[in-house]
């Protein structure tokens, strides 16, 4: 761990990958019935991972349920998986900034 | 490495819905068929989804509890009564000449077929997201 703010860009790409774990299981269940849409509360388990748990998994309310039972929204979930891959990219970016900036340090600034 | 339990969840998506397309297709093809290995005319089957929490040989069981996968729980045959035609000509046209043969919608096959299609190629977009996500954190390596 580089410093605090490295470390919480590593929670941050952990829960975006658990919430992307979520969104496609939400997908794979799309045709389950019974089955509920799961979510999980970005801000507060984000604070929670800070004190080292994993995250929790809730379930999505507000959403319309079908015949079955079922209320996947595929709509929900593509704008999930979308902003998901999104705010990664930018939390993968902004670490790897992070790790240059150290490698710079490590290797006095030169370009070697 | 929890995103590869997302790709195992498309994957399982896409399993179940190749074998709902499966039997649909199947159900299409035997629209007509009047003669099983059971007797009767064929009976058009249905596939039963249930969600699974899916196993991941490398992660923890805590992680996995995130990922719930779906699979194919069950396939049922269709119990409604048989659609009687009138063809005493046939050899399976029983004495007052009518003839068994499926209880079956091709509309209704081909509509559910369709909505396979489309939740299949959800779960490829699902996949290509999260493969994209294992991408950017090779790229920190670099």
């Amino acid at each position: 761990m580089l410093d605090a703010l490295t470390g919480n860009l590593e929670r941050y790409l952990d829960l975006l990958s658990a919430r992307q774990k979520i969104s496609a299981s939400n997908i794979a269940n799309a045709d389950t019935p019974g089955y509920k849409t799961k979510d999980i509360d970005f801000q507060q388990e984000f604070m929670s991972m800070i004190n080292g748990q994993q995250p929790l998994t809730i379930e999505a309310d507000g959403l319309p349920v079908k015949p079955d039972g079922n209320n996947v929204n595929i709509d929900r979930e593509a704008r999930m998986l979308a902003e998901n891959a999104m705010r990664f990219n930018v939390a993968s970016v902004l670490l790897k900034g992070q790790i240059a900036s150290v490698k710079s340090a490590i290797t006095g600034g030169g370009t070697a | 490495m929890s995103l590869f339990a997302a790709l195992q969840v498309s994957a399982s998506g896409m399993q179940a819905e190749r074998t709902r397309a499966e039997t649909l297709v199947e159900n299409m093809a035997n629209a007509e068929t009047t003669r099983t290995p059971e007797g009767g005319p064929y009976k058009r089957k249905d596939v039963v989804f249930s969600s699974e929490l899916q196993e991941s040989p490398f992660s923890a069981v805590f992680q996995n509890e995130l990922a719930t996968g779906v699979t194919v729980a069950d396939i049922t045959e269709d119990q409604s009564a048989p659609d009687l035609r009138y063809l005493p000509s046939h050899p399976d046209a029983n004495s007052e000449g009518y003839v068994a043969f499926p209880k079956m919608n091709p509309a209704t096959e081909m509509a559910d077929l369709l909505n396979t299609t489309r939740s299949y190629q959800a779960n490829i977009a699902a996949m290509t997201a999260v493969k994209d996500m294992i991408t950017h954190s090779i790229d920190l390596l670099r």
